[in-house]
């Protein structure tokens, strides 16, 4: 995973994106690991172009899929879907169009904090936010983690850390 | 961090009040002083750390799968 490297080219390229999952919580506080990135991107036509062209040169395929599958990863194909479970030069990078529990990129952005990672200034799903989310998820490895996310929130809320 | 804010969150760290989000937390087992750790370093210092944690998950799936075949 290239996390400042994958959070600069897309803020490079001005791609419109919220860092939610496992590297929200990360960012946030947690000491939950991972090993993907997962972002979630706003389905503006322009957002589009501009995410397609900023990771075509790190080869994205699809996570998973058959060798040999057919698959570009162009604003047409992104517009066709909504979420796309990518593996990329960069790492796993996964992109979501909606958040379970908060909504569509407007919610999302609405429900985040900005971080300044390695000088760039992004929006980071905030730990209610997460919460939220994880709540909605539902799955068991989502349910694991509010512990320790309401923990984390409420440590922030009495010492006023970020 | 201020002296302030360092001496609350380790009250809070070591002696959660019963009933407390951090007191759950801790008999369900999250280790509150890993929150107090990561919240001392910077979003930056924490993206670093999140990175070389990926790179270790990285390397044991290589080893794994080496030693599989």
């Amino acid at each position: 995973m290239k996390l400042d490297e994958t959070i600069r080219i897309l803020n490079d390229a001005g791609v419109e994106f919220v860092i939610i999952g496992g590297v929200a919580m990360g960012l946030q506080g947690s000491a939950h690991l991972t090993r993907d990135i997962d972002f979630c991107y706003a389905r503006t036509v322009k957002n589009m172009e501009r995410l397609s062209a900023a990771l075509a040169p790190y080869h994205p395929a699809l996570r998973g899929a058959p060798p040999g599958l057919p698959f570009q990863f162009d604003a047409k194909t992104i517009a066709s879907g909504l979420n796309f479970t990518l593996s990329t030069d960069l790492g796993d990078l996964d992109f979501l169009g909606e958040v379970s529990g908060l909504g569509s990129f407007q919610e999302v952005r609405a429900a985040s904090d900005t971080k300044d990672i390695g000088g760039i200034k992004c929006s980071v799903l905030s730990v209610e936010g997460l919460i939220k989310s994880k709540t909605a998820a539902g799955r068991p490895r989502d349910l694991y983690v509010l512990p320790e996310l309401r923990a984390l929130s409420e440590l922030k809320r009495k010492t006023g850390l970020e | 961090m201020t002296k302030v804010q360092e001496t609350i969150a380790l009250d809070l760290v070591n002696n959660p009040p019963p009933g407390s989000e951090m007191a759950k937390a801790k008999e369900f087992g999250v280790d509150l002083a890993l929150l107090l750790s990561a919240l001392r370093r910077t979003p930056t210092e924490r993206a670093r750390s999140l990175s070389d944690g990926a790179r270790i998950f990285e390397i044991a799936k290589k080893n794994s799968l080496k030693n599989e075949a």
